[in-house]
């Protein structure tokens, strides 16, 4: 007799596979004890008429000034010349040297959390000077939202591997189920 | 039994499993196949690990440039009042000749169980002079200006148990028995002068396991990557090349035990990780390479114009181009016995040998202490330094050219 003692295993089986998933699909819990950015000036994706002369980030947690780089690179990824980050509690400021022409801009970031988790991240601001001479013609990627990643890639997070993963589980569950409808028939 | 039929299938899953995990284990799994079946498996020749001896006698003491052998005991010694230059004339002969005798496999005088030791296991048995000894011996214009406690660094959470001491012995061995058996004997030897101040006992791969290969400490990364190229660049980073006869040959040592917090470290992904090291975990390669040795570029940046290795991590801080001023690392990696709910007391037993501290070791310690993301893991809890004085020849002892 094979096909009695098959149908537990196949159910502890899918147990496993559930287990697995709440595994992958819960939160690592420390990382909600991350810094992140709270508030950026200029903001994310800001189309600014007059160039900026500083960058400041404010950020969840008290930065350490030992651990926070400020980087501002132009559409070409060339490094913009700023001061050294000046730090004042959640707050790390970079002056910019010289005016900035027209044109898309990247801010990057890393900076560590109160548990020493490093993290990075960049967004992009342009500046759109009606006054300024013309502005050298940019082909630049789309002034796109905050990107923050700690260790992990950016962007979309666990949900899409959840219901890949959410998927399986529902297809393996009827085979399972299939499978004991034709046992007993 | 359909229990015992299910097994195999999922035990496989489980290797699967651990191999997608990690590289790490997936070559594992491969080596342990390797030995278990296959009729030529390979095998060390133990009987070779044994009986290999390293030379005791020499311009220059073993146990520096000695390949790291796989267990280590470091015992320093407080000499005890009275202890003079004499007395350590008398407590610096027995000892050579305990060592003398043991690395080449033979039983000290008045050995009580000369069975341990016949098996040198590549012994080696190095002797360490702390500030103290100079004083006792009443020579302390002798003493390398670098040996003396190092300055408080700001990351230290220094313990006097694991610090400090007068004397010490540094015994290797590939055989933990034969170490275990040297330390009893030298310790017997020196209890009518001094005093056992602490004893730190670490381990590496077993002899044979990774022949060649830099060690991994207990955060699994590859440790003593940068150390100077053998050869010429390692005589002149660590050999005090002239001199009175007392200091030409010598080097210094600074032993720190470092405790790393694995609960916490346990916490952060590989990548975090690897940003905090400025390697891969894997390879030991910089981030901006691809294998161990490859030069770093710390200027490299990626598209956000973040560099590629940060400033903070380990590998920036602590890097150093000239080899004249590199140190020489000798790790061991120390396990304690973890706590009722499982806590590790695990860390390294940090050595490293440079011809002076303040010109190689303490530029590199006050970076580190001021700036490595690493420092967020581990903390020293224990800090010696030491001047390991030149070798002697056959017949002659250990101090012989400071306190004959």
């Amino acid at each position: 007799m094979s096909t009695r003692p098959r149908r537990p295993h196949a159910a502890a089986r899918i147990a496993a596979l559930l287990v697995a998933v709440a595994v992958l699909v819960a939160p690592a819990s420390p990382a909600a004890a991350h810094n992140t950015l709270r508030a950026s000036e200029p903001a994310a994706a800001a189309r600014l008429t007059a160039p900026p002369t500083r960058i400041s980030l404010t950020f969840l947690q008290k930065l350490d000034p030992a651990f926070t780089t400020i980087v501002l690179s132009d559409a070409e990824q060339r490094k913009v010349p700023t001061g050294a980050p000046v730090v004042a509690d959640a707050t790390g400021t970079v002056t910019i040297d010289r005016p900035l022409a027209n044109g898309a801009y990247t801010v990057a970031y890393r900076v560590v959390s109160a548990d020493g988790h490093p993290v990075q991240g960049s967004y992009a601001f342009t500046v759109d000077d009606p006054s300024a001479s013309p502005a050298p013609a940019v082909s630049t990627p789309d002034a796109a939202g905050p990107a923050t990643s700690s260790g992990r890639s950016a962007g979309a997070g666990p949900w899409p591997l959840a219901a890949g993963v959410l998927l399986v589980i529902v297809v393996a569950g009827g085979v399972v189920l299939l499978r004991r409808r034709r046992g007993t028939a | 039994m359909t229990t015992t039929s299910d097994r195999p299938v999922s035990r496989r899953g489980l290797l699967t499993g651990s191999a997608l995990a990690t590289g790490g284990a997936l070559t594992g799994a491969a080596t342990l196949r390797l030995t278990a079946d296959g009729p030529g498996a390979v095998q060390v020749p133990v009987a070779q690990v044994g009986g290999a001896v390293e030379p005791f006698h020499g311009a220059r003491q073993a146990g520096v440039a000695t390949e790291p052998q796989a267990h280590a005991t470091f015992v320093a010694f407080t000499l005890k009042p009275g202890t003079d230059r004499a007395a350590l004339g008398r407590l610096l002969r027995l000892l050579s000749d305990d060592a003398a005798r043991l690395t080449r496999g033979r039983p000290a005088l008045a050995d009580t169980e000369p069975e341990l030791g016949l098996l040198p296991a590549r012994l080696t048995v190095t002797f360490g002079f702390g500030p103290g000894l100079y004083a006792a011996a009443g020579l302390g214009d002798r003493r390398p200006p670098s040996v003396a406690e190092l300055p408080a660094f700001r990351i230290d959470r220094l313990q006097p148990r694991w610090s400090g001491g007068d004397l010490l012995l540094q015994i290797c061995a590939d055989d933990p028995l034969t170490v275990a058996h040297a330390q009893r004997v030298v310790i017997k030897d020196s209890r009518p002068f001094a005093a056992v101040r602490w004893v730190q006992q670490g381990f590496r791969r077993a002899a044979g396991a990774e022949p060649g290969r830099t060690q991994r400490n207990l955060f699994g990364q590859l440790d003593g990557t940068a150390n100077p190229t053998p050869g010429a660049p390692t005589d002149a980073a660590v050999w005090v090349p002239d001199g009175p006869a007392w200091l030409r040959d010598s080097t210094t040592l600074v032993v720190r035990r470092i405790s790393m917090n694995l609960e916490t470290w346990d916490l952060l992904g590989r990548t975090d990780r690897e940003l905090a090291v400025g390697r891969r975990l894997d390879t030991g390669a910089p981030l901006t390479g691809t294998a161990e040795h490859d030069e770093p570029d710390f200027a490299a940046t990626g598209p956000d114009g973040l560099t590629v290795i940060p400033d903070f991590s380990h590998l920036t801080r602590a890097h150093v181009t000239d080899d004249r001023q590199k140190i020489l690392r000798r790790p061991y990696n120390y396990d304690g016995t973890p706590t009722a709910d499982g806590h590790a007391d695990s860390g390294l037993i940090f050595t490293s040998y440079q011809a002076d501290v303040t010109r190689q070791f303490l530029p590199i310690q006050r970076r580190l202490a001021e700036r490595d993301l690493l420092n967020e893991w581990t903390t020293p809890i224990g800090s010696a330094v030491f001047a390991i004085p030149p070798g002697c020849p056959e017949g002659g002892w250990i101090g012989q050219q400071l306190l004959g």
